[in-house]
């Protein structure tokens, strides 16, 4: 057992891991962040995408440990701290991106990280993006239209390249 | 009724806000003060007696509260209208994974521990893993005791077959037989396919202390799972509570229960709520796959392109038990001719016991299989007769006044209007590059109402409830289109209604999601629930107003005398009046199917469709010649919807079904090794993803009513029994045949390009 501090959606939390506990154990059993899912526990469906220092990365094959002094933006810490939507998510309601929701907060964390990093992706570039996710209600369409709206409200909101999620303040590593 | 002003609109999901902020609770994120955690302990043997059950040692392990199996559960057999299967072999378990026991312990770890350590004394037996292996004399049997099994008189049950079906028309022998007609045959072979819901199957339940049981789950039919569990462990069922949860989709796979029989059986002995949530692998082993099998056509068809007679015979392997697999046989006799105008038909479907995975209705049962055989069969046809493949279509297409397969009349028939749109769509006509093509089909489908109640509670204090037994399972009927209809009845906005999920405590009955009955049954009932709600709001609002009932009209979350709107009262006053809320009630009936020619039929239960839905999908392919990969450019579906409730939410539908119909017809195949053990895991099921989704346009037609609310038809599973066809029609054009195996994998089209 090992002592280990992420920091969460911008607040540092104390755990103690296991050597192979994943961050998805963590997040939702120890710290009630149920948003994040578990679809295939693999790899391979994305479902529990969570961001690692702006990174997407699978929760379910995390290590814990490699989450210490890391931040780590899951989907209950993208909204804004008086609750205002991420564009994403504005978009991903506006334009259909979801229907059953449950690949939903990995795929809006998958997208929120691409357009970090690309403000203005095309639909082929937002495709491969989103390959890790697997959606089996939505036929991806209205998905990249999401993504796709999303990038132009961030560049008219001058956010374009924003990191997405709440940052810790008082990081200590550089 | 007047012009709607909510229903009919472009509305994002009610729910929406919730699941983009990651709030929504599915069944796994419930957590249970003190919950135990549940483990199965499952047969890795695809078919074997088993001689013993000693739990001693397991019991004995650390943390561990309660063992069920056969030696504790009760004797009885499931029913699924051929009473075949125990919640625990008696004595055989008939397919590698099914459960022969379920432990609770205070860890999961610990629970999965003594699952491995309960003994189990097999007598290996050979397994039937072949379904036409399976219909040989020599075949063993998968119920080696079916002689002696209780079943419904219109089930079929004769050694390993357990259903069949057979529609017959005029002389087809002689009709081939005929000189002045072109025949053709053709046979094909269908993948078994996941339902591939991304949330694994979760259930929890606690044992109260009044003697009831609280169950949580997130099913597709809590109020029937509730009365069988109930039944079968002896309880009253107004003591048994099913609370479901949202659910992350379901696509037929969460019709019959799972993890809910074991996490029940365990919470019986229990004074801790015990909870189980499957991995994806685990959910795997006890997955409800789409039916695999064979099919075989022979058609013959005039030099002028007119169909004559048509012979086609499905076998589907079934596996282990019947479950709900008899719709996938049923249906498949329904599609296998339509919709065209054939005068001499012979058609057959055969289910067979195998020792497999239990198939179920996969959303459009039959669906995908029957249809992807049947185009490409006509389209192979039509290139023999030199016609084009739309136009021998339209050629053969039924219009109002022709019969369906069973002699049901038909009227409101859209075939063609399906296919013009939807060729149009993909530029049919227009010259194609070297390893392209097009490709389209078309199919007919069926709107079924089930049976439904609601609830509606205008209350003082400005909120609205909405009780329907329907549960949510992705398609946004229950969370948005549902109260829809009931503010455009209450006049007031949707946002303002709540929805409670289903929840057996409601006492709003629900025959559950399938069939695509959601908006159709539950519809009906929760506009009739919102009726009878305002005929008591506008009794109360004549004495507020005083003014006469037909003078009053709802608006705004207010009662107005019209003309006046000034004069208005709001409804939250009028539910203060009547004493703090006013409430309606509504349900809605199963409605019958129309007549047929029952002398047409053999064993056929659904050889006539209640308001029958007509759709087209054309695709349009790459096909690489060198490597036979294929690549999906555009894939256009027109469907008659009759009405769209919520044109957004029907369009999600239609383009989630035609990339879970590209997936099916491409790379998706449930894959069982040699010993009869499954391959669920999502590195060997090969789902869709974004890059290997397509460019989907959809067009709604909306001329041609049902008979439910508004005139809506089912939506839900039309849009993937087309696409799959289509891709495989889209194979052929571009170079020059397409697989007659499904999944279309890149080798099966390089030898199918290859002709060979």
């Amino acid at each position: 057992m090992q002592p280990v501090t992420p920091i969460v959606n911008g607040t540092p939390r104390e755990v103690v891991v296991e050597p192979m506990q994943t961050l998805l154990a963590v997040l939702r059993d120890q710290l009630g962040l149920t948003g994040t899912k578990e679809g295939c526990g693999t790899g391979y469906c994305g479902a529990c995408t969570v961001l690692v220092d702006g990174q997407p990365v699978n929760a379910c094959l995390y290590p814990a440990v490699d989450a210490d002094r890391r931040d780590v933006t899951t989907i209950e810490g993208l909204a804004a701290d008086g609750g205002a939507l991420h564009p994403v998510q504005a978009a991903f309601i506006e334009r259909f991106g979801l229907q059953c929701g449950y690949c939903t907060p990995g795929m809006i964390l998958a997208a929120a990280s691409l357009l970090a990093e690309n403000p203005q992706p095309s639909a082929e570039q937002t495709r491969a993006a989103l390959a890790g996710n697997i959606c089996r209600c939505t036929g991806y369409q209205t998905i990249v239209a999401a993504v796709q709206d999303a990038a132009a409200r961030l560049r008219e909101q001058g956010r374009s390249g924003e990191t997405p999620g709440t940052r810790s303040s008082i990081r200590s590593r550089a | 009724m007047s012009t709607p002003i909510t229903v009919g609109s472009r509305r994002p999901r009610l729910d929406a806000d919730a699941k983009v902020r990651g709030q929504t609770r599915y069944t796994a994120d419930i957590a249970l003060e003190g919950a135990l955690a549940g483990a199965v302990a499952r047969s890795p043997h695809a078919f074997a007696r088993v001689v013993r059950v000693d739990v001693t040692r397991a019991a004995a392990m650390p943390g561990v509260r309660a063992i069920v199996y056969a030696g504790n559960t009760p004797p009885q057999p499931l029913d699924f209208g051929i009473k075949d299967q125990h919640l625990f072999p008696r004595p055989y378990a008939r397919y590698a994974g099914e459960p022969v026991a379920a432990v609770a312990a205070d860890s999961e770890a610990q629970a999965r521990a003594a699952a491995a350590a309960i003994d189990v004394e097999y007598e290996v037996l050979e397994p039937v893993l072949d379904a036409q292996r399976a219909l040989e004399a020599a075949s063993p049997l998968v119920h080696p005791d079916w002689k002696s099994y209780e079943k419904l008189p219109t089930r079929v049950l004769r050694g390993n077959v357990c259903g069949y079906n057979r529609i017959r028309r005029g002389d087809v022998a002689a009709a081939f037989e005929r000189s002045d007609v072109v025949v053709h045959a053709s046979e094909f072979r269908f993948s078994p396919g996941l339902p591939g819901y991304i949330e694994p199957r979760a259930a929890a339940a606690r044992r109260e202390t009044d003697g009831g049981l609280t169950v949580w789950c997130g099913s597709q039919s809590p109020y029937d799972n509730r009365d069988e569990l109930a039944k079968f462990f002896g309880l009253a069922p107004e003591r048994v509570r099913f609370i479901n949860q949202f659910v992350g989709g379901a696509f037929g796979g969460k019709i019959i229960m799972a993890p809910e029989w074991y996490a029940a059986a365990l919470a019986l002995q229990c004074d801790r709520p015990v909870r189980m949530a499957w991995s994806r692998h685990e959910d795997g082993l006890h997955a409800f796959p789409r039916h695999g099998g064979t099919a075989s056509f022979r058609s013959a068809a005039t030099a002028d392109g007119r169909l004559v007679a048509m012979r086609a015979s499905f076998i589907y392997d079934t596996g282990a038990y019947i479950g709900y697999g008899t719709g996938t046989a049923l249906i498949s006799t329904m599609l296998a001719s339509a919709p065209y105008r054939i005068p001499d038909l012979d058609l057959e479907a055969t289910l067979v016991y195998t020792n497999k995975h239990v198939a179920g209705p996969v959303r459009a049962p039959g669906g995908p299989q029957a249809n992807y055989a049947k185009e490409l069969h006509l389209d192979e046809l039509a290139a023999l007769l030199g016609l084009d493949p739309l136009e021998f279509r339209l050629r053969n297409a039924w219009e109002d006044g022709d019969r369906g397969p069973g002699g049901q009349k038909l009227s409101g028939v859209r075939v063609k209007e399906a296919l013009r749109k939807a060729a149009d769509a993909v530029g049919w006509g227009t010259p194609a590059r070297p390893g392209s093509g097009r490709g389209i089909a078309c199919t007919w489908w069926f709107s079924s109402c089930g049976e439904s109640k609601a609830r509606v509670e205008v209350r003082a204090d400005g909120t609205i409830l909405l009780a329907s037994g329907n549960p949510e399972v992705g398609t946004g009927a229950s969370s948005t289109a549902l109260p829809m209809m009931a503010a455009e009845v209450l006049g007031v906005d949707p946002a303002r209604i709540t929805v409670v999920l289903s929840d057996t405590a409601t006492d709003t009955y629900d025959s559950g999601v399938g069939g695509s009955s959601s908006t159709f049954g539950a519809g009906m009932a929760v506009a009739a629930a919102a009726g009878d709600a305002r005929t008591k709001l506008l009794a109360l609002a004549e004495d507020a107003l005083e003014a006469r009932t037909e003078d009053i009209e709802l608006r705004d979350g207010r009662a107005l005398v019209r003309g006046s709107p000034d004069h208005s009262v709001p409804l939250a006053d009028l539910a203060r009046k009547a004493g703090g809320s006013v409430t309606g009630l509504g349900e809605s009936a199963e409605q019958d199917d129309p007549e047929f020619d029952e002398s047409l039929t053999e064993t056929h239960g659904f050889a006539s469709w209640l308001a029958p839905s007509y759709t087209a999908s054309a695709a349009h392919v790459d096909v690489d010649r060198a490597t036979g990969a294929v690549i999906v450019r555009k894939l256009a579906t027109a469907q008659d919807v009759g009405y769209a409730v919520n044109p957004v939410g029907a369009i999600g539908q239609i383009e989630g079904g035609a990339v879970m119909g590209v997936g099916w017809a491409l790379t998706e195949a449930l894959a069982f090794d040699e010993r009869g053990h499954v391959k669920p895991d999502l590195k060997d099921y090969l789902m869709p993803t974004a890059v290997d989704a397509p460019e989907i346009e959809t067009i709604l037609i909306e001329s041609s009513p049902g008979v439910g609310p508004y005139g809506l038809k089912g939506v839900g599973e039309p849009p993937i029994t087309t696409p799959p066809a289509a891709i495989a029609c889209a194979i052929r054009a571009a170079v020059g045949a397409a697989p007659h195996e499904t999944p279309m994998t890149p080798e099966r089209v390089w030898r199918a390009a290859r002709q060979e």
